[in-house]
């Protein structure tokens, strides 16, 4: 006989992992997170140069810093710091974003120590040979290019480019574009290296099994080591200025596409906002998170539209967005269009009782799954750190669910309503520019 | 490091496995489930059904609403997809412990009781979101359709794994309800599934949980045959497709038929991948990439299969201005030169550090071990494969890796598709 449905007991309440925080000698500080029971230590150290410091002419040279610094050091050729890393098993990895440099490893806990000896002579000796930048400048060349060929990622660049004033850095793709990218030789990286990436400032952040006193001496070895003579230059290039006046649409032209891209975004909170940030990943998940939000409820479930539509907002460090964004079969582009600003405008009329909760539940239950690996919690921190805040951010804005009502999540989706959207689309302009045109929701243009 | 995960395992009477791996680390239960069906049980005319038919699995069943498996468990905090490939289609969840029953009950209703929700309206709305799965993932990307392309060139036409799983639109548009029901009734059977639980549970309570809801789940009468193929031999005449088309940059893969999955041979043929193009130090990326700079990237493919024979994959995308052949020359040498000069102790060394950092990383999340042990106790009756794989990778010789190129990698044997940047 089928069993009558089970009822689930209230979860137990939980918080993120703890953190004890430490100095290095030259002054790094240290976030250490003890897992037990994790086989892989996973590392995660930022410099905090944001990236806005770039020469306009050489954007990208950050990006390539991060990309080559282990191409090759004073100490060691390229092929050996790849051996290096792989003969232990280290992965590696390093990248820019608008905050700053991030460096990564991820190692069985016996190897950690000798990735931090590895990635300390990446940051301090590093020789950039002109063979390996030359040759990432080409991979990023050709990146671009698949960058440009992939509907989603050609909708982001060119909705960053419309949305924000090209004053600011983040109108323009973080690590180049071919004009800026060709230009970047070994000389150019060597001086950014030299002028902006420095321990002053910086955080690592340690998570797995550890023993603290070990791992403190290890560390203190290794990066502890890392000196730059002098100080940074100061510089105040603005970041993420948004640009002035009306609701724009911009509909970038494949022909023949069988599909069209869409992608919306508005101006958003930052994390420090006014009534807190709990309300902001309810609502990304109400509207946008799952095949029963009311984007999916419509645009998949109902018309069938759409393999799926996502919806979120994203905070930086100061302010922050919110995007929509899915793909739609070509011929239904202008009343998938409308529908989207249709459900958008819809919310302003609230959110239900029902609704805040599965929203509020899901959020609040999921974070111990989210959070269980050793490699998730150093990520979160080292986020976090990046914006100036800490993992008890987390704990706090979590708390703050339980107490959340329908008339909170209305109150936070007010707030942000009536800022004007960017809309990007890319697909066939023959073919639709006309009809969303005569939607008559922004300024329109029809872009290469 | 090895691992020591602790593996119980029982089954019903019904024949369903179930598989119990206890951690209290976290207050979750990953549970998973592993059914014996995919796109290789599909017939001429009706490929992709196997993944037409996991989407309906969230469209509702006897007892539940369409929609509301989803609905319930998200509002659990429960992180829940299904997926489907060539051997097997798979339904997961991770839930808060207090949530275990309920995802049980959810999914024992599905797998049990599905039929009486299905209706052609449900049909036709999942065979359209599909069709946009496919327009999104495969034809409206670049080189969206070239592994399919490969994979017809692998496996011959009439093999189980000719087509892929996505399958063709004009077969989607064909499924009738009667299709889907006949598909349900022949492969969503208790003797044909495995149930895993991963985390806060003890066996014993995990087994008598799973018994409770899956317990009246039975088999129809008729199984439906499932003969292994015979392994194919290696390629003697590969075929080839090209095409000019509007993508970024010139590509080309190289297909390989590889030994079945679940054997030592065929975990030899993996590594051999790894030593020519897993790792930043492996043999195509420092003379292609690095060296010679002929191609910016390449990457290797390789994946285990029941049906007789597997399939691995090289994909290098070209620097602009390089001649495809310049390329397959130079890949075919290393192929050849893997064959006559076994890896040296420190590539040996490289690739089994990598393959445990990644198999100890992976096997972190809850979820993946779950679906590691569901799929190695489904397809190779052995749920101790997380705990052993190491071990096995470890046994592997430099000699047994040029043996298997010799064997699997001749250049002579590799079916090429082969992508070239349209002039504009």
């Amino acid at each position: 006989m089928v069993q009558p449905r089970p009822t689930v007991p209230p979860a137990s309440p939980w918080g993120f992992p703890l953190a004890t925080e430490h100095r290095l000698s030259n002054g790094i500080r240290v976030l250490l997170y003890n897992r037990p029971g994790q086989h892989i230590t996973s590392t995660r150290l930022l410099v905090p140069t944001p990236l806005a410091v770039e020469p306009r002419e050489l954007e990208g040279v950050a990006t390539m810093v991060a990309r080559t610094m282990d191409e090759g050091t004073r100490s060691h050729s390229a092929d050996e710091m790849a051996e290096l890393f792989e003969l232990s098993g280290i992965a590696y990895g390093a990248g820019y974003g608008a905050r700053g440099l991030t460096l990564e490893t991820d190692a069985t806990a016996s190897r950690s120590a000798q990735g931090w000896a590895l990635i300390t002579e990446c940051l301090s000796e590093p020789e950039f040979p002109e063979q390996e930048v030359g040759r990432h400048v080409r991979q990023r060349l050709a990146e671009i290019e698949h960058e440009a060929a992939s509907p989603e990622t050609r909708a982001t660049k060119e909705w960053a480019a419309t949305f924000y004033d090209q004053r600011s850095r983040a109108a323009r793709p973080a690590a180049g574009t071919t004009d800026t990218v060709s230009r970047i030789s070994s000389q150019d990286c060597a001086r950014f290296h030299a002028q902006w990436v420095r321990p002053e400032g910086a955080t690592v952040v340690v998570a797995g099994e550890l023993d603290q006193t070990q791992t403190l001496r290890d560390l203190d070895a290794t990066l502890g080591s890392w000196k730059v003579d002098g100080r940074a230059p100061q510089d105040d290039s603005p970041a993420a200025i948004v640009a002035d006046g009306p609701a724009r649409v911009r509909f970038v032209h494949r022909p023949g596409a069988v599909q069209t891209e869409l992608y919306l975004g508005t101006f958003g909170p930052d994390r420090t906002v006014e009534g807190g940030w709990a309300p902001y990943p309810v609502l990304s998940f109400a509207v946008g998170g799952s095949p029963n939000a009311r984007l999916d409820a419509v645009l998949r479930e109902e018309k069938g539209y759409t393999y799926g539509f996502r919806a979120g907002f994203r905070p930086r460090d100061v302010g922050g967005t919110f995007i929509v964004s899915g793909s739609v079969r070509s011929d239904v582009t202008v009343e998938a269009t409308r529908l989207t600003l249709q459900i958008l405008q819809d919310a302003r009329k609230g959110f239900t009782a029902e609704e805040t909760r599965a929203a509020t539940d899901y959020i609040g239950k999921t974070a111990p799954a989210r959070y269980a690996t050793a490699d998730a919690v150093a990520d979160e921190a080292l986020m976090l750190e990046s914006v100036g805040l800490g993992t008890e951010f987390v704990s706090s804005y979590l708390s703050q669910l339980a107490g959340l009502t329908p008339g909170d999540l209305d109150a936070a989706w007010a707030r942000w309503a009536d800022e004007p959207p960017t809309i990007v689309l890319v697909g066939d302009a023959d073919a639709h520019a006309d009809g969303i045109r005569a939607l008559g929701i922004g300024e329109f243009e029809v872009v290469g | 490091m090895r691992p020591h995960y602790p593996i119980a395992t029982h089954r019903l009477d019904n024949g369903l496995r179930v598989v119990v791996s206890t951690d209290h680390s976290v207050p979750t239960v990953a549970v998973n489930l592993w059914v014996g069906v995919g796109s290789r049980h599909e017939r001429p005319g009706r490929t992709g059904l196997a993944h037409l038919f996991e989407h309906l699995m969230f469209q509702g069943s006897e007892h539940v609403a369409e929609g509301e498996h989803f609905a319930a468990l998200l509002a659990q905090g429960a992180q829940l997809n299904a997926t489907t490939w060539v051997d097997r289609t798979n339904y997961f969840e991770v839930v808060p412990t207090g949530a275990l029953e309920l995802a049980l009950w959810l999914e024992a209703d599905r797998q049990g009781r599905l039929l009486p929700a299905l209706t052609q309206e449900n049909l036709d709305n999942q065979r359209d979101v599909v069709k946009e799965e496919k327009r999104q993932r495969y034809d409206n990307v670049p080189y969206g359709t070239a592994y399919a392309e490969l994979t017809a060139l692998v496996f011959p036409d009439g093999h189980p794994y000719h087509h892929t799983t996505i399958g063709s639109m004009d077969d989607l548009d064909a499924a009738s309800l009667t299709d889907v029901r006949d598909f349900y009734s022949a492969h969503y059977r208790p003797d044909n599934t495995v149930v895993t639980l991963v985390g806060d549970v003890e066996p014993d309570d995990g087994f008598a949980l799973v018994a409770r809801y899956f317990d009246e789940l039975t088999n129809p009468a008729v199984r439906p045959d499932d003969v292994l193929a015979d392994p194919l031999p290696p390629m003697t005449d590969p075929g080839r497709f090209e095409r000019t088309a509007d993508v970024p940059s010139d590509r080309l893969y190289l297909g390989f038929r590889l030994p079945v999955g679940g054997t030592h041979d065929f975990v030899r043929s993996d590594l051999s991948f790894d030593v020519l193009a897993g790792l930043a130090t492996s043999r195509l990326y420092r003379r292609l990439v690095r060296r010679d700079q002929l191609v910016t990237h390449v990457s290797r493919n390789a994946g285990a299969r029941v049906d007789g024979t597997s399939m691995g994959a090289l994909i290098v995308d070209l620097t602009d201005g390089v001649q495809i052949s310049q390329v397959e020359d130079a890949v075919g040498d290393e192929l050849l030169r893997l064959a006559s000069e076994p890896p040296t102790d420190s590539e040996l060394a490289a690739v089994v550090a990598d393959v445990e950092r990644w198999w100890l990383q992976s096997l972190a999340q809850p979820g993946e071990r779950a679906d590691v042990i569901s799929g190695s106790t489904l397809l190779y009756d052995d749920p101790e494969h997380l705990n052993t794989y190491l071990d096995e990778v470890a046994k592997v010789t430099a000699e047994d890796i040029a043996k298997s190129a010799a064997t699997h990698l001749d250049p002579a044997s590799a079916a090429a598709v082969v992508y070239r940047k349209e002039a504009k």
